[in-house]
């Protein structure tokens, strides 16, 4: 056996993340894929994979803490945390002053409010409703005919402030449909779709004092996500190194103190 | 979290099964006997007047929410909008309709009968909500019977002897009907008597919420919310009273014993809005696992009246139904929170924004964001319903309501 290595892992609705660890919490390796349908069988390939990456074996996994909403399905986990508090712990350790933190995943958005001392304030998310999600602009995406990083370049080249007027998946499919019709720019269209989460996000702030970091697979890949946020926010947003991975992050950041600590899990939520 | 559930059975569990199952035969039976009557009723409606005058009384909030708990009220939603009901008003509502066009009940099932008990008279007061006005109707045109309502002052602040003096008057005009309908004449005697059982069904039902302020509590909100139905089914009668002292009195005994409704009580949650009837057992089973005790709510205590102190019956009715909770205004319904957050030494509080009943959510004019601001305590609000689970997301709420744990420990740091 080789050093003790300390695992996050993420089985969001759309992609599970795997980030690994070393004492120093030094990135070893790390791998995102597809959730599917069997989360289980997810989190075992995506931490196989990070664990190849990393060099290491699962016999030198010293603690593993599993989140997201297939957080359940791992076997391997020590410890269960909500995406919530992984999250804003990895947010935290990229950014130590941050106090708002917007999640856009797949399935759901969460707004994370940290008060000056870094604890969670506040939290919000989503209804029961995809407006505002990945999956919202996965659905226009593939209504207009592209890939999501298709719409991000045609969003990042559009030069009029389009807004939609409505955040229902639905409704706003129609609504492309009515403007493309009606010859407006996709350009403008694709950007006016950003900013319809956008104006869902700050619906969902109860907050704006502080830092904003953005984390989360859309934000990751969609460059437009955080123009849209800083036009509507009227506020800079911060993009951490791989925001895809902040709740595996903070996941591995919280196996890392959880195995210093004696204490049960609830110890590690205030740590950092 | 965990999946290893360890909730203590309450005792008083099989005496409840027992007097729920004689009320509905009885209810059954007096629909059949043309030599009684049934009188439908809404559940801070005045029952009293209908006991006093001889009617059996029947609760049909009571079956909605029986619709809701055994998960059929999606199912029978649809066929309520399809004859207009909107599919965003009260699900109690539309449950009830769907189920008497399609012809089902939980009651069947549960006590062999039929379903709800035909009506002789409907009779309703909007101090809950204005929707129960159409209910009753639908039903009452249904079974071409009597529907008499009431439609008191609402949002309240202070509750004034003008606004008590103008219900009174609400309520005589409302006996004049029934008397003049039905050929009766009301005793004040009985009136007198019924309202006093009633009050004292009430009192204990209080001093059994009021055993939560022990810590560990010996009984949870989602414990609550099966035990308080004699008070709104059976107020006025001896039959909940006996069973209140029987309750009373086991949960003094476990505050004694120090045995606790939720095991290794760590956080302690307030409960406001009304419950989420479809996912009840998920929920409890949640907060054991998580040892977040639920400990008080608004909704039991909504049926926590006043006590009665001899003097006119009609004033304490007419008193009792406009000063609950639900009646009142933000600021009143704010300091009544603020001073049960206090008496049950909470850690923090969820709101039920139930989609189709507004009325009883009071998520929706920024009292969270306040409580939270002023309170400094957490509080959560998550999306639901009380009956229509297609409102509802497991996965989501449990999310919720893990990470709402995780920064209730954050903050007793």
């Amino acid at each position: 056996m080789s050093a003790p290595i300390f695992v996050g892992i993420d089985v969001g609705s759309s992609a599970t993340k795997c980030i690994v660890l070393d004492a120093q919490n030094t990135l070893l390796g790390d791998h995102v894929a597809p959730s599917g349908f069997d989360y289980a069988r997810s989190a075992e390939t995506t931490l196989a994979r990070a664990l190849f990456d990393a060099e290491s074996t699962s016999d030198d996994i010293a603690y593993c803490v599993a989140t997201g909403y297939g957080r359940q399905s791992v076997p391997e986990a020590d410890r269960r945390v909500t995406e919530i508090t992984c999250h804003a712990r990895g947010a935290r350790e990229w950014y130590p002053t941050v106090r708002n933190i917007i999640d856009v995943g797949g399935q759901d958005t969460k707004i994370i409010h940290l008060s000056e001392q870094g604890k969670m304030a506040d939290y919000r998310m989503n209804a029961k409703c995809a407006a505002g999600t990945g999956t919202f602009l996965e659905s226009i995406a593939l209504k207009l005919g592209v890939t999501l990083s298709e719409l991000d370049e045609l969003a990042m080249a559009s030069t009029n402030d389009t807004m939609m007027n409505s955040y229902c998946t639905v409704f706003t499919g129609t609504e492309v449909i009515e403007r493309v019709k009606e010859g407006q720019p996709r350009e403008d269209i694709a950007m006016g779709l950003f900013r319809s989460i956008a104006m869902r996000v700050m619906e969902m702030m109860s907050a704006r004092d502080g830092t904003v970091a953005a984390t989360g697979g859309v934000a990751a890949h969609c460059r437009a996500l955080v123009r849209g946020l800083e036009e509507v926010l009227e506020t800079e947003v911060l993009l951490p190194p791989m925001p895809q991975h902040a709740g595996a992050y903070g996941a591995a950041l919280i196996a890392s103190e959880s195995a210093r600590s004696a204490a049960d899990w609830r110890d590690h939520v205030a740590q950092g | 979290m965990t999946t290893t559930t360890k909730r203590v059975q309450i005792k008083a569990q099989q005496q409840l099964k027992t007097l729920m199952r004689d009320y509905f035969l009885d209810l059954d039976a007096a629909a059949k006997d043309p030599g009684r009557r049934v009188a439908w009723c809404t559940s801070v409606g005045p029952c009293e007047i209908l006991s006093a005058f001889g009617f059996e009384v029947y609760f049909p909030e009571n079956h909605g929410a029986l619709l809701g708990a055994r998960k059929q009220s999606h199912q029978l939603i649809p066929r309520a909008v399809g004859m207009g009901y909107c599919a965003e008003s009260c699900s109690y509502m539309n449950s009830d309709i769907g189920a008497a066009v399609a012809g089902v009940s939980p009651l069947t099932a549960a006590y062999g009968i039929d379903g709800p008990p035909k009506p002789d008279l409907l009779v309703y007061s909007t101090n809950q909500c204005r929707e129960v006005q159409d209910w009753w109707s639908f039903f009452g045109r249904r079974h071409d019977a009597v529907v008499q309502g009431i439609r008191p002052p609402t949002h309240l602040g202070e509750v004034t002897p003008q606004h008590v003096a103008f219900v009174r008057g609400l309520l005589v005009e409302m006996i004049e009907q029934i008397e003049s309908k039905f050929r009766l004449r009301l005793s004040y005697d009985r009136l007198e008597e019924v309202v006093a059982l009633s009050s004292r069904a009430s009192t204990l039902w209080r001093e059994v919420l009021a055993t939560a302020q022990a810590n560990p509590t010996p009984i949870t909100f989602f414990d609550g919310v099966i035990h308080m139905a004699p008070v709104i089914l059976m107020r006025g009668s001896m039959m909940a009273i006996d069973y209140y002292e029987a309750l009373l009195q086991e949960m003094r005994n476990r505050v004694t014993q120090g045995v606790a409704a939720v095991a290794d009580e760590r956080y302690r949650i307030y409960w406001e809005g009304m419950p989420i009837w479809p996912k009840l057992r998920e929920l409890s089973e949640a907060c054991i696992n998580l040892n977040a005790a639920v400990v008080a709510s608004t909704y039991c205590n909504s049926w926590a009246f006043e006590q009665y102190q001899r003097g006119d019956p009609l004033d304490w009715m007419a008193k009792t139904s406009i000063e609950i909770f639900i009646n009142r205004d933000e600021v009143t319904k704010q300091a009544f929170l603020e001073a049960m957050f206090d008496r049950f030494k909470v850690d923090g509080a969820i709101f039920h924004n139930a989609r189709t009943c507004p009325n009883n959510t009071n998520s929706r004019f920024g009292m969270a964001q306040r409580l939270r601001e002023q309170r400094n305590i957490p509080i959560l609000v998550i999306d639901g319903d009380l009956a229509d689970v297609r409102f509802f997301s497991t996965a989501q709420t449990l999310t919720n309501l893990e990470a709402f744990v995780e920064q209730l420990e954050e903050h007793k740091r």
